[in-house]
C-alpha cells in the first residue's frame, strides 16, 4: 500500500508522460476489447437463436458443415426424396427443405434473406411462436411473408412489391410479429420461386423436425446411414462448429490487436526504463537508507503493473462504450447485437494488461535493483 | 557497538593498471566524532563506502560488534544499514518526490512502522533541526542547508549508533554550514560519528581526526578544543 503510494507519486511527478503512456495502453486494450467483441457478439447472438430453434436437425451436403445460410444449394431432388423416406421410417415430424437467398449489398436497407419454403409449409414450424401481424403467415404462390425487423427497415407494408429478379416480383402478403430472434430479418417465399429465380431444382438444406421424445443424435446419424453423400448435424454440433469458427476468428483478431499491444507493452518499457534511469540516485539513496533488492524490484514493477492496468481497465470502459454505441447501429440496421462485452472478455482484458505490464516492468525492474550502490551513488 | 576495520583494502582494477584505492586501513572507532580528512583521491570516500557496506574490500574487513559487515550478503548489509547506520551526503540525498517529512519517514516506512507513527516521529525529528515550518515542502522548494537539515533528520529516524557524513557541509554557504555542523555535533554526540571532509576547521570539531593520504592511514590526531 505504501509503496503503491510511493508509485503513484512518481507517475503524478511527471504528468504528461504518465498520460500519454497510459493513453498508448489504453488505444491498445480499447482496440482489443471491440475486435474480440464482435466474437462475443456473434456467439452470443448465434447460440440465442439455435436454442431458440429447439431439437432439429440440418441436413446439409457432406463438407458443408456449419451454416446453411451461404452455401449453395447442393442437395439434389433425388437427395431430398431419399431424405423424405428416410424420415418417414424413423417417424419424424416433417422434412422441410429450405433454399436461402442473399439480394442485395452493403446497405442493410436493401438487403434481403429470402428463406424459401415448400408451399404450405408454416414457417413457425422451424421457427416456434412465429405470428403474423398483418395478413398472411404462409405465403401463397407468388407472395412473401417478411419479418418485423425487414419490414420497418425496408418500409415494406401489405402489398409491397419485392424485386427477386429482373422478371420476377412479390407481392408482400403478411407482416410477421417481432420475435427478437433470426426470423426478424427473413423473408419467407415458396421454396419453388427461388428455385425458379436461381434456375436450381436443388435446395440448400433439409431440415428435419423431430417427434416429441425423438433423440436428435440417433435420428442424425440413422439419416446419414440411410442417405450418402450428406451430413445431417443437430442443433449442438452445429453449436460446437459454431463454436470452433468462432474461436478461430477470435484468435485471428486477437493476433490483429497484439500488434496494438505490443506497442502499448514498449510503451510502457520505455517509460518505465527512462524513469529508472533518471532515479538511478534515488535508488542508490534508498538503498544506502536500508533498502534491499526486491524493495527497489517491485517499486519498478509497480509503476509498470499500474500503468498498464490502468490504461486497460480505462481501454475496457472505452471499448465498452463503442462496443454499445456500435450495437445501437446494427440493432437499428439488422436486429442484432453484433458487438458484446461479456465480462469474460473484460477480464481478460484485464488480464492482458496485467500480462503487458509485467512484462514490460521485469527488466527494468531487475535493472534497477542490480545497479550497485556505490555506481548509483555517484551518479547524479 | 563499536565499528572496527581491519587491514581494509580495496584494489581496483583498471584495464592492466591496478589503483590501491585503500590500504592495510585498520581502525576502531570510539564514540564519538571521527573525522577523516586527506587529499582528494586519497581514500576517503572509499573508506566509507566499505565501512557502510555499500561496497565489498578486496581484502580486510568491517565489524559492526561481532559481526563481520564484508561477509553478509547485499540485502543483509542493507538490513544492518536500516538498524543501525544514518547517512548524510554532500547532496541529493533526499527522495525529489517525496516531501521533507515524507524523506525523513523513509527509513521508518522500511522498518514496517505503521503510518501514523512514522510520522508523528518524522515531525519530531524535523522540528530538532528547526525544520517544523517546512514539512510539506518538497526537496526542490528548500535551501541546500535546509536539505541538509532534513537528511540529518532522516538519518537520525530510527536512532542509529552510527552515523555516516560525507562532505555533509561541502555545498553550503557560511551561514547553513555553521548550522548544520552544530546540528551534526549536537545530534552525533552520544553516536558513532564518521565525518569525511576537506574542511580542516570543521575537522578540528570532532574528537580525532585521521589522515589519509594515497590510501593509506598515516596519521591520527586529537585536537584540543572540542566544539
Ligand atoms: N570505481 C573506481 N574505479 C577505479 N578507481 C576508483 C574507483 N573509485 C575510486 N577510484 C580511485 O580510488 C582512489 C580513491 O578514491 P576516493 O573516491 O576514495 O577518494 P577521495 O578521498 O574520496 O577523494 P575526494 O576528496 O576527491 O572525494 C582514487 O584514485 C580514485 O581514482
Ligand atoms: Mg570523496
Amino acid at each position: 500500500m505504501e509503496l503503491f503510494l510511493l508509485v503513484l507519486r512518481n507517475l503524478l511527478a511527471r504528468p504528461v508522460r504518465s498520460l500519454l503512456t497510459l493513453l498508448g495502453v489504453l488505444v491498445a486494450t480499447a482496440s482489443m476489447v471491440l475486435f474480440l467483441s464482435f466474437g462475443e457478439g456473434l456467439r452470443r447472438a448465434l447460440f440465442q437463436e439455435l436454442s431458440r430453434v429447439g431439437p432439429a436437425i440440418q441436413v446439409v451436403p457432406e463438407g458443408a458443415e456449419g451454416f446453411v445460410f451461404g452455401g449453395l444449394p447442393e442437395i439434389s431432388p433425388e437427395t431430398l426424396k431419399a431424405l423424405e423416406e428416410a424420415g418417414r421410417a424413423l417417424g419424424v415430424r416433417a422434412v422441410v427443405p429450405t433454399l436461402f437467398l442473399t439480394r442485395g449489398g452493403f446497405d442493410p436497407s436493401t438487403s434481403f434473406l429470402f428463406q424459401g419454403l415448400p408451399e404450405g409449409t408454416p414457417p413457425d414450424l422451424l421457427y416456434p411462436g412465429l405470428k403474423a401481424r398483418e395478413g398472411r403467415l404462409i405465403p401463397s404462390e407468388g407472395g412473401a411473408v417478411v419479418g418485423a425487423k425487414v419490414a420497418k427497415r425496408s418500409g415494406l407494408a401489405l402489398g409491397s412489391l419485392l424485386r427477386l429478379s429482373p422478371r420476377l416480383a412479390l407481392e408482400v402478403e403478411g407482416v410477421l410479429e417481432e420475435t427478437g430472434g433470426l426470423a426478424d430479418n427473413l423473408i419467407f417465399v415458396p421454396l419453388r420461386v427461388l428455385q425458379e429465380a436461381l434456375g436450381t431444382e436443388n435446395v440448400t438444406a433439409v431440415l428435419v423436425a423431430l417427434s416429441p421424445g425423438q433423440k436428435a443424435e440417433a435420428v442424425a446419424r440413422a439419416l446419414e446411414e440411410a442417405v450418402p453423400g450428406v451430413k445431417a448435424q443437430t442443433t449442438s454440433e452445429v453449436m460446437r462448429f459454431a463454436e470452433r469458427a468462432l474461436r478461430i476468428s477470435d484468435l485471428v483478431r486477437f493476433g490483429i490487436s497484439l500488434v496494438a499491444l505490443v506497442v502499448g507493452g514498449l510503451l510502457v518499457a520505455n517509460t518505465v526504463m527512462m524513469s529508472v534511469y533518471e532515479r538511478v540516485r534515488e535508488f542508490g539513496v534508498m538503498r544506502a537508507l536500508g533498502a534491499r533488492r526486491g524493495f527497489i524490484f517491485r517499486l519498478v514493477l509497480l509503476e509498470a503493473l499500474l500503468l498498464a492496468l490502468l490504461g486497460g481497465a480505462l481501454g475496457l470502459g472505452l471499448g465498452g462504450a463503442a462496443s454499445y454505441a456500435i450495437n445501437l447501429y446494427t440493432l437499428d440496421q439488422v436486429g442484432l447485437a453484433l458487438s458484446a462485452v461479456t465480462p469474460r472478455l473484460g477480464l481478460f482484458a484485464l488480464g492482458v494488461a496485467l500480462g503487458l505490464g509485467l512484462l514490460a516492468g521485469l527488466l527494468p525492474a531487475y535493472h534497477a535493483s542490480r545497479i550497485p550502490v556505490v555506481e548509483a551513488l555517484g551518479r547524479v | 557497538m563499536t565499528l572496527r576495520a581491519e587491514n581494509l583494502t580495496k584494489r581496483y582494477r583498471q584495464g592492466e593498471k591496478e589503483v590501491v584505492a585503500l590500504s592495510g586501513f585498520t581502525y576502531a572507532f570510539p564514540p564519538g566524532a571521527t573525522a577523516v580528512v586527506g587529499p582528494s583521491g586519497s581514500g576517503k570516500t572509499t573508506l566509507l563506502n566499505l565501512l557502510a557496506g555499500f561496497d565489498l574490500p578486496t581484502e580486510g574487513g568491517v565489524y559492526l560488534g561481532d559481526t563481520p559487515l564484508h561477509a553478509l550478503s547485499e540485502d543483509e548489509r542493507a538490513g544492518v544499514r536500516l538498524r543501525h547506520m544514518g547517512f548524510v551526503f554532500q547532496q541529493w540525498n533526499l527522495i525529489p518526490t517525496l516531501t521533507a517529512l515524507e524523506n525523513v519517514a523513509f527509513p521508518l516506512l522500511l522498518a514496517g512502522w505503521p503510518r501514523r507513527a512514522r510520522l508523528k516521529r518524522a515531525a519530531e525529528l524535523l522540528e530538532k533541526v528547526g525544520l517544523e515550518a517546512r514539512l510539506h515542502h518538497l526537496p526542490s522548494r528548500l535551501s541546500g542547508g535546509e536539505q541538509q537539515r532534513v537528511a540529518l533528520a532522516r538519518a537520525l529516524a530510527l536512532d542509529p549508533p552510527i552515523l555516516f557524513a560525507d562532505e555533509p557541509t561541502g555545498n553550503l554557504d557560511l551561514e547553513a554550514r555553521e548550522q548544520v555542523a552544530n546540528l551534526l555535533f549536537a545530534l552525533g554526540e552520544a553516536r558513532t560519528l564518521v565525518l569525511v571532509t576537506h574542511d580542516l576547521e570543521l575537522a578540528q570539531r570532532a574528537g580525532r581526526i585521521l589522515h589519509l593520504k594515497g590510501g593509506r592511514l598515516v596519521r591520527e590526531e586529537a585536537p584540543q578544543a572540542k566544539g
